[in-house]
């Protein structure tokens, strides 16, 4: 079972709902979390945990043997990042930061081994245990490194070498389709909110992604009582989606953030909210 | 001068400071605003604009297609596509993921049928240009559901502000970066001559905007720093420290105010609703720095 968590916009306090959510689930199944954020991956930063178990993810780069290419340019026509020039009389150029990784160069070359396999380093994933009984997967894309979607696609495969009862995924900001790339294979869609005009703009957006993807997709109020939460209601309806909860604007929840301890494991009174959006989720699972 | 605005992660009110810096600037120079946010564009909103004077649309991303007629069920696309996005429905056919592909053509490239696969190009998202009611244009892009390479969208935003830019004379080009540091991050950094660094003093927010200032520095552009929200984590000196030690300038702290939600349903800029309050005065004074400093 896989339940994704996204928000549209950044900053609306989805991790802080993933990793809530995560804590109090993880009583009752073997889970595992897992951050694809793969640009801003913070969730070991809000569970108080240091990254580990690095692996490192390599991206094929095609590595050009001159003394066999007939410089027939196949590769760079083929190329749909225009990552390989070729000069005046054909022969190819790799400009680095450009190239996908894809191999459609390879595919095409018609020399056996003019193209060979090199490779750069994009990212890496991680396995982090946590103190809460649950484990933290983190995909972490290499600053300079333009495309997100490898690393969303190796943090994917490294999570299914892994045991687990419910996978919660915590995705990046937008609708991209590196984050539909991290939704894909939920069972239900959480999108976290906040109730201003641009909340509810982007919330409508992550609301259609759900409804394409045919997913059953909730929302949460974040921030509930700094705007007019009546409007969020009225967006969900139309894509019939359920509201399950509202959070307050609360210092306790911006305590808890920047301290790395998720609030389900203090006595504050808001710890409840996220105890009973985990309770929803679990009936939700129950079926 | 083109002025980069990032912060690695949303959240830490990098458009509303944006905003109320574009009003507060707007009068001693002649600027163009672009919210390079292609999968979340907000600026536009904050600064009233609620209806735009030209929409383009902007078909770039390409999208694999397979016919189902012809297709053998080989499976090979579905092994050779480097993202995983083809699946087998429930009748048994080969289908394209619209919402992951990437578009690069390998499974066209690898299938034994020839034509079976065709890659199409289909719209990627519209690029919208208006004038807020402050006098200064602004472009703003919104990238279609599931589509690749929001970083496309922006490289054209930029391109068309230049050309306003010469057309109208003006002098600043001021880019409202997305979240992140992948493409549309890059998209909007490459190019610019500065880049303004606002964070948030939290450990998520320091990362984040640690990953942004190396993005940055790959394009040897000169950072300063604006602390948000500086008096929420009253113990947290990590992000001062880090700013001294990487020799950023710190423009400014501004403190956290809960009327800024107020600002945003009104869609207008902060420091013009509550010019008085103590984060407009912290606005104001960063406002001053970039003068002296920054734009000369
Ligand atoms: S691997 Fe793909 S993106 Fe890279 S050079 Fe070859 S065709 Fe271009
Ligand atoms: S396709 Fe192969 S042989 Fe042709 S130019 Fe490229 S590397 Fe050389
Ligand atoms: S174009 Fe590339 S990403 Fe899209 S389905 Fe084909 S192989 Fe996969
Ligand atoms: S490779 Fe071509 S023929 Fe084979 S399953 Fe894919 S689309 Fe069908």
């Amino acid at each position: 079972m896989q339940i994704a968590i996204s928000g549209g916009k950044g900053g609306t306090g989805k991790s802080t709902v993933a990793i809530n959510v995560a804590v109090e689930l993880a009583k009752k199944f073997k889970l595992i979390l897992a951050d694809l954020d793969v640009e801003a991956p913070n969730d070991h930063l809000l569970l108080g945990v240091e990254l580990q178990n690095e692996e490192e993810v390599n991206q094929f780069m095609p590595k050009f043997d001159y003394s066999k290419c007939i410089k027939c340019r196949k590769c760079a026509e083929v190329c749909e990042e225009h990552a390989i020039i070729t000069l005046k009389d054909g022969t190819p150029f790799l400009m680095p930061t450009l190239c996908s990784g894809c191999r459609a160069c390879e595919i095409v070359c018609p020399v056996p081994g003019a193209i060979q396999e090199g490779s750069r380093l994009i990212g890496h994933t991680y396995v982090t245990p946590t103190p809460y009984g649950f484990t933290l997967v983190t995909g972490k894309l290499r600053e300079g490194e333009e495309r997100s979607m490898p690393l969303v696609v190796a943090a994917k495969k490294r999570l299914k070498n892994l045991d687990y009862e419910i996978l919660i995924v915590d995705t990046a900001a937008g609708t991209g389709n590196t984050v539909s790339k991290a939704i894909e294979g939920s069972q239900l869609l959480i999108a976290v909110t906040e109730p201003t005009p641009l909340g509810i703009h982007d919330t409508e957006l992550i609301l259609q992604l759900g409804k394409l993807m045919g997913i059953e997709t909730w929302v949460v109020i974040n921030r509930a009582n700094l705007g007019d939460v009546n409007e969020v209601y009225r967006r969900a309806e139309r894509y019939n989606a359920k509201v399950i909860a509202e959070i307050p604007y609360s210092e306790n929840i911006v305590k808890t953030y920047v301290s790395g301890t998720p609030i389900v494991t203090t006595d504050y009174p808001e710890a409840e909210i996220f105890r009973r959006i985990a309770e929803r989720i679990y009936e939700f699972l129950r079926g | 001068m083109q002025i980069v605005i990032a912060s690695g992660k949303g959240g830490v009110g990098k458009s509303t400071v944006t905003a109320s810096l574009l009003y507060l600037l707007k009068d001693e120079y002649r600027l163009i605003a672009v919210d390079a946010d292609a999968e979340a564009p907000n600026l536009g909103l904050l600064l009233g604009v609620t209806e735009w004077e030209e929409e383009r649309e902007h078909i770039g991303a390409k999208i694999a297609r397979i016919n189902t007629e012809t297709c053998v069920r080989c499976g090979i696309c579905q092994m050779r596509c480097p993202y995983e996005c083809i699946y087998v429905d429930d009748e048994g056919n080969y289908v394209v993921n619209e919402l992951t592909c990437e578009g690069c053509n390998v499974c066209g490239l690898v299938c034994p049928v020839p034509g079976t696969i065709t890659l199409e190009q289909v719209r990627s998202g519209v690029i919208r240009r208006a004038i807020t009611k402050y006098g200064f244009p602004i472009i703003s892009a919104q990238l279609d559901v599931g589509r690749p390479e929001s970083g496309k969208l922006v490289t054209e935003e930029k391109e068309w502000a230049k050309q306003i830019m010469k057309e109208q004379n003006l002098e600043h080009m001021i880019v409202d970066s997305a979240a992140g540091i992948g493409c549309q991050v890059i998209a909007s950094v490459g190019g610019a001559d500065v880049a303004i660094l606002i964070a948030e003093p939290t450990p998520a927010s320091l990362s984040d905007v640690q990953r942004v200032y190396k993005v940055v520095q790959h394009f040897h552009e000169p950072a300063y720093l604006i602390i948000n929200k500086a008096d929420i984590n009253p113990g947290f000196t990590k992000l001062r420290e880090w700013a001294e030690e990487e020799g950023i300038p710190v423009l400014g702290e501004i403190p956290y105010d809960s009327a800024i939600p107020k600002s945003m349903s009104m869609l207008k800029p902060f420091i013009e609703v509550f010019p008085e309050s103590k984060a407009s005065q912290a606005i104001r004074e960063i406002a001053e720095t970039i003068k002296e400093e920054i734009i000369k």
